[in-house]
This record gives structure tokens, C-alpha cells and sequence, in this order.
């Protein structure tokens, strides 16, 4: 998208050296550009529909659904395989080699023949060899608490507490949603064309919506199976409160450094997003819509529980700093540049993640400027080299924008502290200790930083005797820097692409590289199980697939699902929380059976 | 078996950096081995073939410049493939012709030739019109000509069996590559060549050959690939509980 298109020269995007510090990254909310967010909206506008092909489970919920997906340029189907798993075997790992449930999105019809493929293999995920029809592959394990409980309370015609879903949002978590060629599966480049799922990660993310809406019906099944005279379907108002899980560890730092023009892209659209709401001049109905969603926010994260101590923290933080904000929504003029001196002020006095939480709903208010970003995410990646470069114009490229990296002492202990390494167990990704243990000849070279300071230093000395070269004259004599100068000479037009952090150094935090990736997928409900392993939610507030096939006719009312609140839960009876978007009337849900004890 | 195309050139990817390939140079090799795969030149089996050499290379061997100017240049590479650095020479080609419009490059003594090919055509894409001549000495004497069309990744792609074989002993182990930036240089074989057209690859098939392979994966020999695992598995820690512990997850999760 060309800036001048609002006539108003050129956005004042933020610096990189500002926006790509890791903690920062690592302070993101989900935005209304993250995938989740933007696919639900797709979906709604083009009139997506979904139904139920096969339901073929026993009493203990196990078998084979399979759900179709009506877009108005294809057919899809996302096969489910539901299977008795033992305790100890359940585990959120790579590792693991036993699942509840996988599953799989598949390009087109789904026949008998390929039904039999796909039940020999994809229950053995990684082990198996997939179809190429298949677009996504994935599996999830049960949140055992949630699901018995929700099991029980249905099939005694009762509603579960949604304080269930508050602690944990989901009945499924998935342990890994694979797309892009792995074992077999499509490639995304066969994609590039198609309009439903040419985005980044959309095929993943419609992937796990039909897990969703098959956790659903998976648990009713089972409370009708268990007591039929009794049992009752989910409240609406659970229904929507119930997410998907993902349970991440440090498999999503590599995918961040080794693909960088698209992660500058994906920011890029975010500050951009950010830059044009800025500058926008606020009328009192888009400040009252701002103290809304603060308000609402404020709750979410009220609400918000995890274990963790340091995300506690900052949680508290965040949630402990909203109602200042809401104090100066409120009584500062309503300026043309409200918005900017809102950042300003932000910037000054809270937390980062308060700050980007501020961002994150900025961003929200102007959607006919910020929603056609969302067809910019994607990008076509080639790191290529300039070989006629002056390989003193490449020095001081580096020295302008990689002086963070230039910054760091890596041959201290502290700052070389970690190794990443891939294991021989399913090639799980792993930090080590260096000089402590063993494998760093075999160190995963996705610490940028030290790479681009052993360079620098190479193009340095070799200047010193031949001052006239260019790039490919070094290269010649040093052919081991040829990624990274064309990695450097690639991203200096994308300054959004590389983390501007000491991946080796011994404070690095790679929970804030996890957050980074979840945050632009569209994750809530950050709950860390370590400093490298986090549980997080999606569509954990989204609308439901019978929302969507009622051909939503109030837009903006469907896609506004951001933050969700638990509902409010008395005397057995399920009613939207009184911030949340579902206490106003909804036309589109006239006519929906009742929400309590609805009989199935 | 089927294989995707990320998958082919990601196992390769590792299995180069097994082979102990520079990071640079095992993303290119990758690139150029799936690139090829996919447009149907069986490049696994000529990786395949040629794997027992690549495991044998000197890796400071690198390909030499012993001419150049600033329209010419003349490497010798040492007797390797192609997949290891030879990218750079094509570059060196690419930036001479950026600054004069045309350059000439001769790559002596290098293998796998026709996998160069996968390289040319991100060099294409990048807007320079490139053509690549080389000749085989088996018998009959064959020379095959790429061309590829200033940003178009695909070529047009030539194979000749020559009729007359010259007297000389120049051995037929070099690649030339021409590149211009406002030049076409494709391939084309007028009625008097001494020459016989043995095979003949347009630009239309090829990319019709890449996405079928897109669509219906790529076929790849089961021993084949075993192969390649086992280089890549070279790059993987051995796991210990201390290793375990490394991912920063439990390992039961019923909760």
C-alpha cells in the first residue's frame, strides 16, 4: 500500500532499533491485523460455511469426524481421527508420538480411498508419510481436567462454571500445527494463488477452528452418550468462550530468524497500522470506543491467570496501570493528535507491555484504514546478494544498522552464554549451555548477532589492503560471509527483520521470541511453563461456526471478539459478560435456542 | 516415495551442513538441487551420484579467479561441484555485467554442471538475461545451452549432440556463462549447424513441470533419501536428560 494514498506524505513508522528489541517483541498482544483475527474476518465477509460430513465416534468419543469448508473459491474438508491415549503418553512435546486427537486440512473432497491414507498416517504425524492434498497436518491433547468436568456437567443437563475456561480456555490444546511441505503435506507455494489461504499461516489457523468446533460437539457427544435423558448442549455464551490451546516451546525461535523479510513484514504492517491510527483526529465517538476497549482489555487481563511469577507480574502491571489510561482518555482535550500524545504519554510512564497493549487497541479503532494490511503479510523471501556493492558502502551499512550488534561482547562467558542445538529426538530444538555442555560444534547458527560482528570485522580487515573492492572480491577470498552480508544487504531495506538481541547471552529471555510469533498468530492467555515453554490460547472468544454459516450481516459486530470476558454464571445460568460486545442485542442470534440447559 | 518440495530442499539443507557445507553455500546447494528436482532434471540422482565426491572435497579449496578484467573473468574450480561456492563465480559474472552491460565468465574444472542451473535462475530473477554453455565429452560429444530471459526464473533449456568432434584436446569439464542486462540470450539452432537437437525444454514446460510437482509432490528414491537423512542426522546433538531439560518443557502433561 502506498502511504501517499491519504495525502499526507510520508508515515512516521518507529525506529528498528526501538520496536525490535526482544523485549519489546515480547511484550505484543494480538492485534486486529493477527492471523486469527484476520482470518475470521475473511470468513465472515466471503460467507465461509461449515459443515458436518462424518461423525463417527463411539461412546468414548472416539473415531473419525470430518468437517467441509465452503469457501466461495474451493472445498475443504479438515479430517479429525479422536483415539483412546494413555496417560503416559500424553505429552505436549515434539517428542511425543501418541496424540487425542489429529488431525488434518485437506484441499478437496475427501473419498474413501483417501480416507484410508490419511487414517494410516496422520495419527502417526511426523512418522507418517502425507498426502500432498493435505495443506495442514496437526494433533492435540486434551486439557483432561476441562474435559471431564464439561463432560460431567453436560450430561447432568448443567452448564460447566466458565470459571473452568478462565483457568484454562480450551478443551484441546494443539502441540503443533504443521504446514508448508512438511512430511509430505503441501507446499505453500501451491497456495500462492489460491485467495482462501494465500495468507501466512491461514490454512493453520482455519485448521484449528474446526478443532474448535469439534471439541464441542466431541464433549456434547459424550454427555449424550453418557446420560441421554439428561444430557444438555453447551451454553452459547461457553461455547464462545471456549478457545484451542497451544502449548510452545523454543521450535518458533529458528522460524523467526530464519525467515526475516517476512517478520519485517508482519511488523511493518503492524507500525504501519500503528503510524496512519496516529494520525488520525479522534472524534468523541472514537475516544468513547477507546475507553471501551481499554475498559475491556482491563477486565481480560483482570481475569487473565497464569502460574508464571514474572508474567503475573506483568500482568499486574499492565492491568494496575489501565485505569490511568482511562483517566487521561478521558479528560485530555480532544486534540487533532490525541492519538500521538496517547503514545507519547504511554511511552513515558508505563510498561512496555502496557504500552503495546495501548497499540494493540489503537489499532482497533480505524478498520477501513488498518484492514487492508492484512493482504500485505505475506512476501515473497529471497535473501540475494549485491555483488557490485563497494564493500565500503557495506561497512557502513552495518555500522548504521546493525550497531546493536556490533554493541556486544561476545566473548565473554555471560555473552556467550547459550548454544542452540537441535536434538536427535525428533530434531526438538534446545538451548545449551557453552563450555558446560556438549554439542556446540553443531550449534544452530540463528544468533545473528555475533555473526554479523565476525564480518564486520573480516570486511574491516580486508579493506585495509583493498579499499576499491566490492562485495563479491571479499567473497571470493572469504566465501563464509556470503549469508550474512546478503542476509545485512537484504534487511537494510527492511529494517524490521532482524531481533535486535544477543541470542547467545545468558539474560536472553526465549519466551519473548515465542510471544513474538503467538502475539502476530493472534494468541491470548499468555501462561509461560518456563522461561522457553508457553501455553497460550486462540479464538478463545471468536464466533461460532453456526454465527458464521448465519451469513453474519453486522461485520463489524462479528469480528469484534477481541479480549474476551468471562461470562457472567448464576444459578446454573450463562449470560455475556456486561463488557462484552454479546451484552448488546444481536440480530444475527435472534431466533438461537436458549442458552441454559438447552436439551440435545 | 513422494516428497514436498520445502522437504527436499530442507533435508538437503541439512544434509549439506552435515556434508559440512557453509551456511551460505548449503542454502544454495539446497535451493539448486530442489530447484531442479522440481522442474524435472532428476537432480537427486546426480547429488546422489556425486555424494562419495562431495564427502571427499577439500572444503578450503575454493574456486580461484586466475583472469579477469572488467568484462572477463576465468576461474578454476579446482575439480569440484558446482554446489559448493561456485555460486559466487556466477555472481561475479552478475556484477560485471551490471557495471559494463555484458560480461563473459569461464568456470574451468567443476562438476554437477547442469545443477548450476538452479542458481542462474534466482540470478534471472534478479533481472540480468543469462545464458550458460557447457559441453559433455561422453560420446557422442553433446553441449547444452541454457538461456534464461532477463527477470524470468525459468529457461529455455537445449541439449546438441555435435556432429563433427574437433581435433583438440581441451577437456570438456568447464562451464561458460555470458550475461548481459539488455540482451536476450536465448538458445536457437539455425538449418546449417552441424548440430542435432536431442532435447529440447521450453520455459512453458518447465513451469507446467514445476507445478505438477507442486501439486502431486516429487518422486524421490526411498534409499535415496535414507542417504540424505543420514547426512543430515550429522547435524543433531546426541539427547541426554540434561539435554531434555534443554527444551524447558515437562514431559507428561495430563493436566
Amino acid at each position: 500500500m502506498m502511504h501517499s494514498e491519504w495525502g499526507l506524505g510520508p508515515l512516521n513508522l518507529r525506529p528498528a532499533d526501538d520496536v525490535m528489541q526482544l523485549e519489546r517483541l515480547g511484550s505484543l498482544h494480538a492485534c486486529r491485523l493477527s492471523f486469527v483475527r484476520s482470518l475470521m474476518r475473511q470468513m465472515g465477509r466471503q460467507r465461509w460455511q461449515v459443515s458436518r460430513e462424518r461423525f463417527d465416534l463411539d461412546e468414548n468419543g472416539y473415531g473419525t469426524a470430518i468437517y467441509r469448508l465452503q469457501t466461495p473459491y474451493g472445498r475443504y474438508h479438515g479430517v479429525m481421527f479422536a483415539q483412546a491415549l494413555d496417560d503416559s503418553r500424553r505429552s505436549d512435546r515434539v517428542i511425543a508420538e501418541a496424540w487425542d486427537v489429529t488431525f488434518g486440512l485437506v484441499e478437496g473432497d475427501v473419498d474413501e480411498s483417501l480416507l484410508e491414507q490419511m487414517a494410516a498416517n496422520v495419527p502417526l504425524q511426523e512418522a507418517g508419510r502425507q498426502h500432498p492434498r493435505v495443506l495442514v497436518l496437526s494433533r492435540a491433547n486434551k486439557s483432561l481436567r476441562n474435559f471431564a468436568h464439561f463432560v460431567e456437567a453436560l450430561a447432568q443437563g448443567e452448564q460447566p462454571d466458565p470459571q473452568w475456561l478462565t483457568r484454562v480456555g480450551y478443551l484441546y490444546r494443539t502441540t503443533a500445527v504443521y504446514g508448508n511441505g512438511k512430511f509430505g503435506i503441501a507446499d505453500f507455494a501451491r497456495l500462492h494463488e489460491n485467495p482462501d489461504f494465500r495468507r501466512p499461516f491461514s490454512p493453520q489457523m482455519a485448521s484449528v477452528y474446526l478443532l474448535r468446533h469439534f471439541s464441542i460437539e466431541q464433549v456434547e457427544h459424550l454427555a449424550r452418550c453418557q446420560a441421554p435423558d439428561t444430557a444438555c448442549a453447551l451454553a452459547i455464551e461457553l461455547r464462545r468462550y471456549l478457545g484451542i490451546g497451544n502449548s510452545t516451546g523454543l521450535g518458533m525461535a529458528p522460524f523467526l530468524i530464519n525467515h526475516p523479510q517476512l517478520i519485517a513484514q508482519w511488523v511493518n504492517q503492524r507500525e504501519t497500522a500503528l503510524a496512519l491510527t496516529q494520525r488520525q483526529a479522534p472524534s468523541e465517538e472514537d475516544r468513547q470506543r477507546m475507553i471501551a476497549l481499554t475498559q475491556r482489555a482491563h477486565q481480560h487481563l483482570s481475569e487473565t491467570v497464569t502460574e508464571d511469577v514474572e508474567q503475573t507480574q506483568r500482568n499486574a502491571e499492565t492491568v494496575a496501570s489501565l485505569p490511568d489510561v482511562l483517566v487521561w482518555l478521558e479528560n485530555a482535550p480532544l486534540a487533532d493528535d490525541l492519538w500521538a500524545q496517547l503514545t507519547a504519554w504511554s511511552e513515558r510512564t508505563l510498561s512496555l507491555e502496557a504500552q503495546e497493549l495501548i497499540n494493540t487497541l489503537l489499532i482497533e479503532l480505524y478498520p477501513e484504514l488498518v484492514d487492508p494490511l492484512e493482504e500485505q503479510m505475506g512476501v515473497t523471501e529471497n535473501l540475494d546478494l549485491q555483488p557490485d556493492m563497494p564493500l565500503i558502502h557495506l561497512r557502513q551499512l552495518i555500522e548504521t544498522h546493525y550497531s546493536w550488534a556490533l554493541a556486544h561482547d561476545y566473548q565473554s562467558r555471560e555473552g556467550s552464554y547459550w548454544f542452540w542445538y537441535r536434538s536427535v529426538e525428533k530434531e526438538e530444538p534446545r538451548l545449551g549451555v557453552r563450555h558446560e555442555e556438549a554439542g556446540a560444534e553443531k550449534e544452530m547458527l540463528i544468533a545473528m548477532g555475533p555473526r554479523v560482528a565476525h564480518s564486520h570485522a573480516a570486511i574491516c580487515e580486508f579493506l585495509e589492503d583493498n579499499p576499491q573492492a566490492k562485495v563479491v572480491d571479499f567473497l571470493l577470498t572469504k566465501p563464509r560471509h556470503k549469508e550474512i552480508i546478503r542476509r545485512v544487504q537484504t534487511l537494510v531495506k527492511d529494517t524490521y527483520g532482524d531481533i535486535h538481541a544477543n541470542l547467545w547471552h545468558q539474560d536472553m529471555k526465549p519466551m519473548h521470541l515465542l510471544r513474538t510469533k503467538l502475539a502476530f498468530f493472534g494468541a491470548s492467555r499468555f501462561d509461560p511453563k518456563s522461561d522457553r515453554w508457553v501455553r497460550i490460547t486462540l479464538f478463545q472468544g471468536a464466533p461460532l461456526v453456526e454465527e458464521l454459516n448465519a451469513e453474519p450481516q453486522d461485520l463489524g459486530h462479528f469480528d469484534n471478539w477481541g479480549f474476551p470476558l468471562q461470562p457472567q454464571f448464576e444459578n446454573g445460568t450463562v449470560a455475556p459478560a456486561g463488557l462484552s460486545p454479546q451484552a448488546e442485542p444481536m440480530a444475527a442470534l435472534e431466533g438461537h435456542p436458549s442458552v441454559h440447559g438447552e436439551r440435545s | 516415495m513422494k516428497v514436498s518440495f520445502n522437504e527436499l530442499q530442507g533435508l538437503c539443507r541439512k544434509a549439506f551442513t552435515g556434508i559440512g557445507f557453509e551456511d551460505g553455500d548449503a542454502a544454495d546447494a539446497a535451493d539448486m538441487v530442489a530447484w531442479m528436482q522440481c522442474h524435472g532434471f532428476n537432480a537427486v540422482d546426480q547429488l546422489n551420484r556425486g555424494l562419495d565426491f562431495l564427502l571427499e572435497e577439500d572444503p578450503e579449496s575454493l574456486p580461484k579467479v586466475i583472469y579477469q578484467d572488467g568484462d572477463l573473468a576465468v576461474l578454476d574450480g579446482h575439480g569440484q561441484s558446482v554446489l559448493r561456492s561456485i555460486s559466487l563465480a556466477t555472481e561475479l559474472g552478475f556484477a560485471k555485467a551490471r557495471a559494463r552491460g555484458l560480461s563473459v565468465v569461464k568456470i574451468r574444472r567443476c562438476h554437477n554442471r547442469q545443477l548450476i542451473m538452479g542458481y542462474l535462475s534466482r540470478l534471472a530473477g534478479r533481472g540480468i538475461n543469462i545464458t550458460a554453455f557447457w559441453r559433455n565429452a561422453q560420446v557422442p560429444l553433446t553441449e547444452q545451452v541454457v538461456g534464461f530471459r532477463a527477470g524470468h526464473p525459468t529457461p529455455e533449456v537445449r541439449i546438441y549432440s555435435v556432429r563433427d568432434v574437433p581435433q583438440e584436446n581441451e577437456p570438456n569439464d568447464g562451464i561458460t556463462l555470458v550475461m548481459a542486462n539488455h540482451v536476450e540470450l536465448l538458445p536457437s539452432l539455425g538449418a546449417d549447424h552441424d548440430l542435432d537437437l536431442l532435447a529440447r525444454h521450453s520455459e512453458s514446460d518447465l513451469m507446467a513441470h514445476r507445478e505438477r510437482s507442486l501439486h502431486e509432490g516429487i518422486e524421490v528414491d526411498d534409499a535415496i533419501w535414507a542417504r540424505l537423512k543420514s547426512l543430515a542426522h550429522r547435524i543433531l546433538v546426541e539427547s541426554s536428560d540434561g539435554s531434555r531439560s534443554g527444551a524447558g518443557a515437562g514431559v507428561n502433561d495430563n493436566d
